[in-house]
């Protein structure tokens, strides 16, 4: 009978080696999203814990808003599996082009360059991967982080003041926090809520979870703020909550109010997106983007205001 | 991964890496001192996870190519017949109809005018037991030692329930410490300004405060404060504001 080898002494004496080259390539995805990213100003996330809360409305029409201001915008859509993106900026049917140096993305309105799993599908097509379905709780995650990281890594940018990327929903240790983690010199976080207390209760916990993560979460948009009828004219608050208090709570700075609209919804829902920026819910927005300039240059603020 | 040959105690080497079938790959290693030669074959859920990684086994030859993971891990055959689903979906939302001009997709009724009960969001604010002004209905009474007056009240009242006793508990603990038996909108707002290590701010620094843009004003006083306790101070005055702009100056 053999002896018993013990292995814990056999390792001891051994030097490892990468030889199947699987760590070097996986350092080398990391260099490759930082040299991608370098020319981008502002790389900021949207993000929210809650689905349907208005975060893709709100990240385009933020992207908009930069490029109004005369930024050079880049919008990034990694919701694999429900992006709306380019069919909001009328680029539905469009697709990345492919070149050596990389993925040239399609230009939008308002020059906004965009990227988004859209244009890898047909129309209606949901998002299928090759590979067993029955133990796709092993590898779908890892798949879907890389193909995250492709999107960082292959676009072409090129020189951007802002690049928003717009995240997946999802709350507390999910995918949103860690997406965000793979971005370098991450600007921050916007999150986005409505102010029902159901979303607030959710979106609390994402904040929280993006903190722990070493996310800076810059400040908060209340969408669906409020509805006019477009039948009887009546406003109404949409929800019974206090988004300011719980920027009060979570120490964030409340970025704007925007109202449902459905004038401007549909524009959007159409991929023919309203661009008047004299449209009282667009200039909503152009206050929010000024803001967040100023919380990006925080600290000259204050050494010139205080 | 790596593997060890037992029999000379050394790591085997990574060769070379073999598709013996649709969703298997054969890893081959082979030792360096005796050359005994091992593959390692991985089932279906094993080789998704290694090309989930994006790598290639043993290194690349060529450069890899834009989304070449994404591209080469998009099942094809999921698009078949989505052509028919979007057309049968335009033809059910849209009616088929092109799309209509941004600016006449939806006319805005005249502020206060009724229609004949179209409103699709009448019959849920009613179920919320809102006003037509958003407010609430009725309010949860307030629990407390001290008098609440009411617009004091109706401010707690209006905020999420998960922040109302932390509110009410900070409000009263403030009041309690001023001797005051009657919580106004004032003492509301007072409570707000004094910090939770106790540091004072002088009416002069308020007033210089007042310069920064409101949404980041919270965040400009913890500056302050952050500073004031650096130096031991409890109450901010001119100097420590002069202090901390010196240091935001040194940032520009």
């Amino acid at each position: 009978m053999a002896v018993e080898k013990d292995l814990k002494a056999i390792l001891r004496n051994l030097k490892y080696s990468d030889d199947a080259k699987v760590l070097e390539q996986i350092s080398e995805h990391t260099r490759q999203v930082h040299a991608r990213m370098a020319g981008i100003k502002h790389k900021l996330v949207v993000m929210s814990g809650k689905g349907g809360v208005g975060k893709s409305m709100t990240t385009v029409n933020l992207a908009l808003a930069f490029a109004r201001q005369g930024a050079k915008v880049g919008l990034l859509d990694v919701d694999l599996n429900g992006p709306c993106v380019p069919r909001m900026l009328g680029l539905h049917g469009q697709s990345l082009t492919m070149r050596p140096e990389g993925a040239i993305p399609p230009v939008g309105p308002l020059g906004v360059k965009v990227a988004s799993m859209d244009f890898f599908l047909e129309d209606a097509a949901p998002v299928r991967w090759k590979g067993p379905m029955d133990v796709s709780p092993v590898w779908l995650g890892l798949m879907e982080m890389n193909v995250i990281r492709e999107f960082l890594a292959d676009v072409v940018w090129g020189e951007l003041d802002y690049l928003l990327v717009d995240l997946p929903p999802g709350a507390a240790a999910d995918k949103p926090p860690v997406i965000a983690g793979f971005i370098p010199d991450l600007a921050g976080a916007i999150v986005v809520t409505t102010p029902s207390e159901v979303a607030s209760d959710v979106v609390q916990k994402s904040v929280t979870y993006a903190r722990d993560m070493g996310i800076k979460v810059m400040g908060m948009v209340e969408n669906m703020s409020e509805y006019r009828c477009p039948s009887c004219g009546e406003v109404n608050e949409l929800f019974e909550g206090n988004t300011e208090a719980m920027c009060e709570m979570l120490d964030l700075p409340l970025l704007g109010r925007i109202p449902f609209d459905r004038t401007l919804a549909r524009t959007f829902d159409k991929g023919q997106p309203l661009l008047d920026d004299t449209y009282p819910t667009i200039q909503r927005y152009q206050d929010i983007a000024g803001r967040i300039r100023t919380l990006l240059d925080y600290k000259k603020v204050l050494a010139d205001k205080l | 991964m790596k593997f060890v040959c037992l029999n000379c105690e050394t790591y085997m080497n990574f060769e070379k890496v073999e598709k013996p079938g649709e969703d298997s790959l054969g890893v081959f290693f082979g030792c360096p001192s005796c050359n005994a030669k091992f593959s390692m074959v991985t089932n279906a859920g094993e080789t998704q996870m290694v090309n989930s990684l994006g790598v290639k086994l043993g290194g690349r030859t060529v450069e890899a190519e834009p989304f070449e993971m994404t591209r080469g891990t998009l099942k094809a055959e999921a698009t078949a017949g989505s052509g028919q689903m979007a057309a049968y979906l335009n033809e059910k939302i849209q009616g088929g109809q092109p799309a209509v001009a941004a600016t006449t997709a939806a006319p805005a009724a005249k502020p206060g005018e009724k229609s004949g009960g179209g409103c699709p969001f009448s019959a849920m604010v009613a179920e919320m037991g809102l006003t037509s002004g958003g407010k609430p209905g009725d309010t949860e009474t307030v629990t407390s030692d001290f008098t609440w007056s009411a617009d004091a009240k109706e401010k707690l009242d209006r905020l999420p329930s998960f922040v109302k006793p932390m509110v009410q508990s900070s409000v009263e603990a403030f009041a309690r410490k001023q001797g005051y038996k009657t919580i106004t909108l004032q003492v509301m707002d007072d409570s707000k300004g004094e910090s939770s290590n106790g540091i004072t701010w002088t009416s002069d620094a308020e007033k210089r405060l007042e310069n920064i843009p409101d949404f980041i004003r919270p965040m400009a006083r913890k500056e302050v404060e952050r500073v004031a306790k650096e130096r031991g101070l409890a109450t901010i005055t001119a100097q420590v504001m002069d202090e901390t702009k010196d240091k935001f100056m040194k940032f520009m």
